[in-house]
């Protein structure tokens, strides 16, 4: 079993107590969960975790949606310098 | 961590140049062009970044990009994956600090 | 009006087995192809790939430099360490936001491949754990062992092959166990779903899964027995102990990986009291499989279906490899998490695709298309490498999807 202090989101993280604590709280999807804990939000914008995040949100609720929009994907989608992004504007 | 020399399948690597860097101000020696990461893999550097609010110590984790648990700084550079960013000769690198509570504007649970 | 001038015909995200592959037949055709990837050198994942094969080495480098060559004699640029951040449709044509500034193409596949999937244990932040992909980089690739002794955590296709490619390269293991029990793990963490999962890999392992094979397939249809033939400290697949009713409990260090605490379980994965034991070990791979990373085709406004056989969330494409986005095409990986014979497959048939629409095979492009069509079922019918059985099945019911969406009536 992973202890309820392990962290599930490794960038922000977010342990298991505090989605249990989010779930309780009224969040019952994966974006609802993001939105609360932060998990799937930091520097690897969700590569690593989101998988966990949709698997333990589905264990909890079944029914919610297997959407991925759920945890959307917005650029910049590689972490850039505002000097690059000043160029790629140009 | 032991480098490969001569792979048993993939054979030896074509020739690199030999070069000096520093990691935290210690002096180091790795190969023109490979990953920073793999550099400080084999001088035996595991710890190449200390998370921005707890502090606790990260790793190499994907190597390929994916997750930035790799980051560090660079003189010049600024911040870098470091599992994609080719050394280079007379490189400063340390590695990503933890940062005041104030700059990361969050109360910990 | 567009200022930007157009860089290429065709611009491909990736320079693994799908990209390389898709950029030699548009090459071919005429097209003016560039080829993008983030890594420092071409070749994608086949870099640090190989397996035995009929008592022969099938190694994932020399395949990528033909492929690499063959681009270089083509004319095909092949452009590393530039990573995407964007792309946005204007004017008719690909904006692909790089590191390196814009480029522009009016039409763009998307060769992504695949990210790893975590197995979070205890303990899974410290310095030394790694995903298994990482170790098979830092060795295969970069030739820096991922450390002096490690343990693999995780029972699958991905986690068996690299184990095997770690242990060639002369990386120490301790060892394959299971993943801890629970919500994330779930059926990964049951000998007897790991049983059945390596039976169906025994052209990979030569003579121990082999033999055990005929002792244990009457067995496999009763739960819980599994274990009985099972010996406590594992059999050994190639020179690794292969741990089937052993878990990994907890990951343990202060500021590195020092040990990992294993357990004993029974057939449904529940810690057998008083089994616990420490392991030291200084580096631990985590092996959870392979999901498409197809953040780019989300990014374009692509929309996606949910097929857990194929790795999970999938950008929708056509047998033909289009998305019902104008102009973006997808191959390899990012379509669903297959071999790489089947990528390269995928790529020359996203190149046949790409040449047929811009129209340089003039009357015979529906032929070449079809053809293309039938060497990737041909090359997926015969992989060695099964990902999951029910492939061919999942994929059709895409395509038939396809059809009912974007051609009923058209």
């Amino acid at each position: 079993m992973n202890s309820p202090s392990m962290f599930v989101c490794r960038c922000e993280e977010v342990t298991l107590t505090q989605l249990e604590e989010a779930y309780e709280s009224g969040c019952h999807t994966s974006r609802q969960l993001k939105m609360k804990t932060r998990a799937t939000m930091g520097a690897c914008q969700g590569r690593v975790c989101r998988h966990l995040l949709e698997t333990w949100t589905h264990s909890r609720n079944p029914d919610a949606p297997r959407d991925s929009e759920l945890l959307s994907v917005r650029p910049p989608i590689r972490p850039i310098t505002f000097g690059q992004l000043a160029k790629g504007e140009a | 961590m032991e480098r490969i020399n001569d792979h048993p399948i993939l054979g030896k690597k074509t020739q690199r140049d030999s070069v000096n860097f520093s990691f935290n101000g210690k002096p180091m020696a790795g190969y023109r062009g490979e990953p920073i990461a793999a550099a400080l893999l084999a001088a035996g550097i595991r710890t190449l970044r200390k998370h921005e609010e707890s502090g606790n110590s990260r790793g190499i984790y994907c190597a390929i990009g994916h997750c930035m648990e790799c980051r560090l700084q660079v003189q010049g550079k600024g911040i870098v994956r470091s599992c994609l960013t080719p050394l280079e000769e007379g490189m400063q690198i340390s590695e990503g600090l933890q940062l005041p509570n104030e700059i990361t504007g969050r109360k910990r649970p | 009006m567009s200022r930007q001038s157009q860089n290429s015909d065709l611009m491909i995200v990736g320079a693994g087995p799908a990209g390389l592959s898709a950029a030699i037949v548009a090459s071919g055709n005429g097209l003016k192809v560039t080829v993008i990837d983030e890594f420092l050198e071409p070749g994608g994942r086949m870099l640090g790939q190989f397996h035995e094969e009929h008592g022969r080495w099938w190694v994932g480098k020399r395949i990528a430099e033909q492929l690499i060559e063959t681009c270089g004699k083509q004319g095909v640029s092949i452009r590393c360490g530039l990573s995407v951040y964007g792309l946005l449709k204007s004017d008719g044509l690909w904006e692909v936001s790089t590191s390196e500034g814009r480029l522009s193409a009016p039409r763009v596949l998307l060769a992504t491949g695949a990210a790893e999937v975590p197995v979070p244990a205890d303990g899974w932040t410290l310095p030394g754990v790694m995903s298994i992909g990482a170790a098979q980089v830092m060795s295969n690739v970069h030739y820096v062992k991922p450390g002096n002794r490690g343990l693999i955590i995780g029972m699958n296709v991905l986690g068996m092959a690299i184990a095997r490619e770690l242990s060639v390269s002369g990386v120490s293991l301790a060892g394959i166990v299971l993943p801890p029990a629970g919500t994330f793990a779930g059926s990964s963490a049951l000998p007897k779903e790991c049983l059945r999962l390596l039976m169906g890999l025994s052209h990979l392992a030569p003579s121990p899964v082999l033999r055990l094979g005929g002792r244990v397939a009457g067995a496999l249809g009763m739960a819980g027995l599994v274990s009985k033939f099972f010996p406590r400290r594992g059999i050994k697949l190639w020179d690794i102990p292969l741990m089937l009713r052993t878990a990994a409990i907890r990951i343990n260090g202060t500021d590195r990986v020092e040990s990992v605490t294993l357990a004993d379980v029974n057939g449904a994965g529940e810690i057998l009291p008083g089994s616990e034991r420490e392991v030291p070990v200084d580096f631990v791979a985590l092996a959870g499989g392979l999901y498409p990373l197809a953040e780019l085709a989300a990014v374009a406004g692509c929309p996606f279906l949910y097929t857990p056989e194929l790795g999970g969330h999938l950008p929708f494409h056509s047998e033909r490899m289009q998305t019902p986005v104008e102009g973006l095409f997808v191959a390899g990986n990012i379509t669903g998490v297959e071999s790489a014979l089947v990528a390269m497959a995928q790529g020359r048939l996203a190149g046949a695709s790409i040449s047929h629409e811009a129209g340089a095979y003039g009357v015979d492009g529906e032929r070449h298309v079809a053809d293309a069509v039938e060497e990737v079922h041909r090359v997926r019918s015969s992989a060695l490498i099964q990902f999951h059985p029910d492939i061919p099945e999942v994929r059709k019911k895409i395509y038939q999807l396809w059809q009912a969406t974007y051609q009923a009536g058209g």
